[in-house]
């Protein structure tokens, strides 16, 4: 683009950005000033530093069943309730559903000898127990969403008899299938010698992990969109929620972490049926109740070769595998997700929750 | 390490066919190991305190620091051929863009233009790279290296701990350990005497 007279289009486009990278602090607020809470919720249940939340919602409940969400471990589970108009949370109220959300909070040293046996076959079996006794069923609709729908994956091949429905969005299966730069960077990571000598993984392990994804979009683009778009509320309120969200990640627990990384990426022993979670060898074809798969075309977290695989895994006759045209935070926080992706989940859900 | 040299006393430096990073590892470690079995009496008589273990302290400071030398050296090279993917795709991608973009009107629309080419060939080069088995390959080999240094670290400040009669990083984990398996017992036994509970109110 050298050698050639600037237009002078150019030039005002240019001092409209700078005036609006100066005059940004002044019509946003900080992202720490942001608050993350959408909808009113109550702890229904706590077990160590696990809490489990219950959704209000403004309408009356008419599906019998409870929904029960396990949040992945990376980030925090505001994304499913990021802004009224995009609430996953929200959403599956006002359709008449009962909605619960675990909250793995925020583990400390203390807590690096927690593996998949204590978040599935403990907190995650806690929640559910908990969820039955106040809501008076014997069983639930679990969904898990990303790492969070590994855990309930396992917990549905172990604990079949309390899932009524299993709801599995961008669930990490096959490891071997991943094609993401994720996955290529935990199948050469010495994980034993990362766990023994760091203990629980630092969210500065996952940050670099989440640079390397699209750098150039996420880390330019992105932000050059925000400065362009600082007089739209609605963008900016969004922006800064999601931005909020990206940067609050907790470490993961060291010993999970390692079971994660071996069990999962390096020996793919979960789609294979192999993988022993307490003392147990989980089999996902003990999945029988029926089973909805949610996928995104343009996931470049978990790739959709690595979530498709459950579907084919389990043994539900009653089965539906869906594709959506969008990515990771796309398919449970946009417009899509409110117009597309939970209809069709609630649609999916209405005749089996009563 | 046996001397190949006729003379030994007339030279220190390192005989030949040897590897000097060996050789003054073996020299430091003859020095430590020995002056410490020979102070060690008198030592033991005069010295009360924390200084009590200063010797053995400070031997194995010195084996660490030679050792985390070492991991330096090969952290070292891995971090310079990261930095060099890095730069060798980054020049990659500028030369594609160029190619792709050379001679463009710059208004706002051909800049946008620009900006959108430059994004996406720089974001498919360098995903390109961080899938490629040479650099997941390298970066393995560097965070592991990173992770040694680490553990050498971890091992001095163990021994400054273990002087200020505090409990080092392998005893807090011993602590951890028993604590999540007391957790786990509690955890256990909660759910143990909830289902009882629960069958005794079916059972009504």
């Amino acid at each position: 683009m050298a050698g050639r007279a600037s237009d002078t289009g150019l030039i005002d486009e240019l001092v409209r950005f700078g005036s609006n990278v100066a005059r940004a602090p002044d019509m946003v607020p900080a992202p720490d000033e942001v608050d993350l809470e959408v909808t009113p919720h109550q702890v229904a249940h706590t077990i160590d530093k696990v809490r489990l939340l219950h959704y209000e919602g403004a309408g009356e409940v008419t599906h019998r069943t409870p929904i029960v969400i396990a949040y992945a471990l990376i980030n925090r589970y505001h994304i499913l309730d990021i802004q009224p108009a995009k609430s996953w949370v929200r959403n599956l109220l006002d359709q008449g559903y009962d909605v619960y959300m675990v909250d793995w909070g925020t583990p400390s040293n203390m807590d690096r000898y927690l593996g998949f046996d204590d978040y599935v076959n403990v907190y995650l079996d806690s929640c559910i127990e908990s969820v039955c006794d106040e809501a008076s069923v014997d069983s639930v609709t679990l969904q898990g969403y990303c790492t969070g729908g590994t855990l309930a994956t396992v917990y549905a091949a172990l604990h079949p008899d309390k899932v009524r429905n299993f709801v599995a969005t961008a669930p990490v299966i096959d490891g071997w299938k991943d094609t993401t730069v994720v996955s290529n960077l935990s199948k050469h990571v010495e994980v034993d010698k990362l766990v023994d000598t760091v203990g629980n993984m630092p969210p500065e392990f996952m940050y670099y992990c989440f640079s390397v994804l699209k750098p150039f979009e996420q880390g330019i683009e992105k932000y050059i969109r925000f400065f362009k778009n600082i007089d739209n509320e609605k963008f900016v309120d969004n922006f800064l929620r999601v931005e909020k969200w990206l940067s609050d990640t907790p470490p993961i627990p060291g010993e999970l972490f390692r079971e994660w990384i071996k069990n999962i990426y390096q020996k793919n022993l979960l789609v294979n049926n192999k993988m022993r979670v307490g003392g147990r060898v989980v089999n996902l074809r003990r999945i029988k109740m029926p089973v909805f798969t949610q996928v995104a075309v343009g996931d470049h977290l978990v790739s959709p070769e690595c979530s498709m695989p459950l579907h084919y895994a389990v043994s539900s006759p009653d089965k539906t595998l869906r594709l959506y045209p969008t990515g990771h935070v796309g398919m449970i926080a946009s417009g899509l997700s409110q117009k597309m992706v939970l209809p069709e989940m609630g649609s999916w859900l209405s005749k089996k929750s009563d | 390490m046996p001397s190949t040299r006729a003379n030994p006393q007339e030279d220190v430096s390192p005989p030949p066919d040897t590897d000097p990073q060996e050789y003054y590892k073996h020299l430091s470690l003859f020095w430590t190991d020995l002056l410490y079995l020979m102070s060690s009496k008198p030592q033991a008589l005069s010295s009360t305190g924390p200084m009590r273990t200063m010797a053995s302290n400070s031997k194995r400071v010195a084996s660490e620091i030679i050792e985390i030398n070492e991991d330096l050296a090969g952290f070292g090279t891995h971090l310079a051929t990261y930095y060099k993917q890095l730069a060798d795709t980054w020049t990659e991608a500028q030369r594609k863009v160029n190619l792709k973009a050379p001679d463009l009107p710059q208004d706002p629309e051909h800049f946008e233009a620009y900006k959108r080419i430059w994004i996406d060939i720089f974001d498919n080069d360098f995903t390109e790279l961080f899938d490629s088995e040479e650099f997941g390959a390298n970066y393995g080999k560097m965070v592991s290296k990173e992770l040694e240094m680490a553990k050498h670290w971890n091992n001095m400040a163990d021994v400054v701990l273990k002087t200020a009669n505090l409990p080092n990083r392998h005893e807090l984990d011993e602590v951890y350990r028993e604590l999540h398996s007391l957790r786990r017992r509690v955890a256990e036994m909660e759910g143990a005497l909830r289902r009882r509970r629960g069958n005794g109110r079916k059972s009504k």
